[in-house]
């Protein structure tokens, strides 16, 4: 993304003085999502400030977690894999012969291919889809995608004050049986890096080299 | 254009408005609906620019380059920064030696993410009761709740005020325990000369948005006394693959905020005088409570109530309660509970699912307890007997807006008689009787 297209979209969100996750009125992260499900042709969204905390709300709203099992993708690093390890959860590799069910696909979008979002999400086959949006350059940003309101569910109460809490004005008692939130981390985006990525996002394939000049971020 | 400026201007006060019919039955409001909202954080022109030239640096030195001012700032030995306050406070116990399994002795009252980040830390948070006048971490209570398996204690500087940091440093070294704090609340924060963030072995802190001092969106702090309890938490996060970073953006402008932090400090102290003065007035209500040598930074502002200051000592406290904060949002000022249960007695702690299968409950059933509201006294007794201003003593609440909140509690304290009549027609009940809220 071109500097000026950044400096537009961060002015923006500064002058509408929305810049918190939790305000009611924020429009930066609901956004986000609206692009990443058409994007990813998912139904569910569940945004997130990091690579691992994707990963984590991939295998939760799974109902994956300490002493449980998960397939991994295969473009898992092994940070990936380190951190699955210290949720408790043990890495395994497809039975012989078996093709691989990865508990979660796993793309990993940089400026270079993320026009190409659509296509690797139509060829993702798991049941939840980690996009990890870092590499757009506005620090540490993720996504996960599902067709599964269950997912969602379970992904979203992994956050604190995540859409659930939200929804019902931060009380926490309205939880479906099984549903109830376990440990919970601040996994919140923030609406500034959320406009950012979706700028990113939305331009990604619409502008050549030739015509921005080839500007890094 | 979205914009945040105002739409129209407050009206100055006006002592005819103490006397006049009170909002909730039909009475002019003391601040009318369309000038209610604060727009929280201020954002200037120079946070503004300050974001744009951070485009054209390197994102880790800008992130660096925040940790680093901010840590000076706070008189810590070395800062890590974070993505929240809960990784922070994660990192915090981690940093100070914090195993699997241990028990770390935490209030129970504060935000969740206090405790939550003692289960993400895999250790096993023991819920003790409050100071009743500070409201932060009973010394006494933490004592009594030391076992051998205790490895750390962990006091909250509750809505900006330090915690007994003399007393609870002696409780920890007479035990071998670490002392780390919770500073979320409280950003300037003082005893003494010494800031919030620099009291114990480790120390996390949230600056996110709605913050005294705010970041872009989302954001935390993580202080250590020690190399090695730096060391510690950088090898942890490298050895976990955990991400915790801090977006450039976020740290851009939290660089430009840090520059108005003593302007925003100062007009919190100033709002908070304002109101004080107002409060001791009126006999119903009290203003916090302060120690001799500390600065309140006033991140939240808790109220007491006496009613049989105003005869109505036979009324259930929790009831006038209600009715207070009934007649004072309807006159607009948005008092709030900010908590009506001790966290135990939130869902994840009374189902401990934790990372799944109860872990890492499991590894320490011994500390684990059902908890009843009623385990915690005094701070069932505060939640029962005192309503809070969040955000609204900050920046940019001008005197105007501030001295209509104060002449709003001086107008709703001199009608007990409308106190009494909502305690007799409405059906309230005890706070802890509602749905546990997160804030």
């Amino acid at each position: 993304m071109e500097q000026f297209d950044t400096a537009l979209v961060l002015s923006r969100v500064l002058t509408s003085g929305v810049v918190m996750s939790i305000e009611k009125n924020d429009r930066e992260l609901p956004a986000l999502e609206r692009l990443l499900t058409k994007r990813t042709r998912r139904s569910k969204a569940i945004l997130v400030n990091s690579r691992s905390a994707a990963v984590h709300a991939a295998l939760t709203g799974q109902d994956i977690g300490h002493g449980d099992t998960a397939e991994l993708p295969a473009a898992a690093t092994g940070r990936d894999r380190a951190f699955v390890d210290w949720v408790g959860v043990t890495a395994t590799a497809p039975a012989d012969g078996a093709a691989p069910a990865p508990a979660f696909d796993l793309i990993t979008l940089t400026p270079e291919n993320a026009a190409d979002l659509a296509s690797a999400a139509a060829d993702a086959t798991a049941p939840t889809l980690v996009v990890d949006l870092t590499g757009l350059g506005f620090g540490p940003a993720a996504a996960v995608l599902t067709d599964d309101a269950g997912v969602w569910t379970r992904g979203e109460r992994l956050k604190i004050f995540g859409a659930f809490d939200l929804r019902t004005m931060w009380t926490q008692e309205e939880a479906e049986p099984g549903l109830a939130p376990g440990v919970q981390f601040n996994y919140r985006l923030s609406p500034l890096v959320a406009a950012c990525a979706r700028m990113a996002l939305a331009q990604a394939g619409t502008r050549s080299a030739e015509k921005t000049g080839d500007t890094p971020r | 254009m979205i914009t945040d400026f105002p739409s129209s201007p407050l009206a100055l006060p006006d002592p005819a408005d103490l006397t006049a019919e009170l909002a909730e039955f039909g009475g002019a409001a003391m601040i009318p609906k369309e000038v209610r909202r604060t727009i929280f954080p201020v954002i200037t022109k120079e946070d503004v620019f300050n974001l744009l030239l951070a485009q054209r640096s390197d994102a880790a030195k800008v992130v660096d380059g925040f940790a680093e001012e901010y840590r000076a700032y706070v008189g810590a030995r070395r800062a890590l920064p974070t993505a929240s306050g809960t990784s922070s406070l994660h990192l915090a116990l981690v940093g100070a030696g914090v195993q699997p399994g241990d028990e770390v002795i935490v209030p129970a009252f504060t935000f969740i993410a206090t405790a939550q980040a003692v289960v993400a830390a895999k250790a096993i948070p023991v819920f003790v009761d409050i100071d009743p006048l500070t409201y932060c971490m009973s010394p006494e209570a933490a004592a009594a709740a030391i076992t051998d398996r205790a490895r750390a204690l962990m006091p909250v500087h509750v809505h900006g005020l330090p915690a007994d940091v003399p007393a609870l440093r002696a409780l920890a070294d007479r035990h071998g325990l670490a002392l780390v704090e919770d500073a979320s609340h409280a950003h300037s924060a003082k005893i003494g000369d010494r800031v919030a963030g620099s009291f114990g072995d480790a120390a996390g802190q949230s600056l996110m948005a709605d913050k005294n001092f705010p970041l872009g969106g989302e954001g935390g702090i993580a202080f250590f006394d020690s190399d090695e309890g730096y060391d510690r938490a950088a090898d942890y996060l490298e050895r976990h693959g955990i991400d915790y970073g801090m977006s450039w953006v976020a740290g851009a402008f939290g660089s430009s905020q840090l520059k108005r932090l003593p302007y925003y400090d100062a007009i919190r102290a100033r709002n908070a005088s304002l109101l004080a003065a107002a409060l001791r007035e009126t006999g119903l209500f009290t203003p916090p409570h302060v120690p001799e040598g500390h600065t309140h930074a006033y991140n939240m502002y808790r109220i007491g109530l006496d009613p049989a200051a105003v005869d109505l000592g036979d009324l259930p406290v929790w009831a006038v309660k209600e009715a207070v904060h009934e007649l004072l949002t309807a006159e607009g000022v948005p008092a709030r509970e900010w908590q009506n249960t001790p966290i135990p007695c939130h869902l994840p702690f009374r189902e401990r699912s934790g990372f799944g299968n109860g872990y890492p409950f499991t590894l320490n059933p011994a500390a684990v307890r059902d908890h009843a509201p009623t385990d915690f006294p005094t701070i069932v007794a505060m939640l029962e007997s005192t309503v809070v201003l969040c955000r609204e003593l900050r920046s940019p609440v001008e005197w105007e807006r501030v001295s209509r909140y104060a002449d709003a509690f001086r107008k709703v304290a001199a009608r007990p008689d409308a106190i009494r009549k909502l305690v007799a027609e409405r059906e309230y009940v005890r706070p802890y009787e509602k749905a546990a809220r997160l804030g």
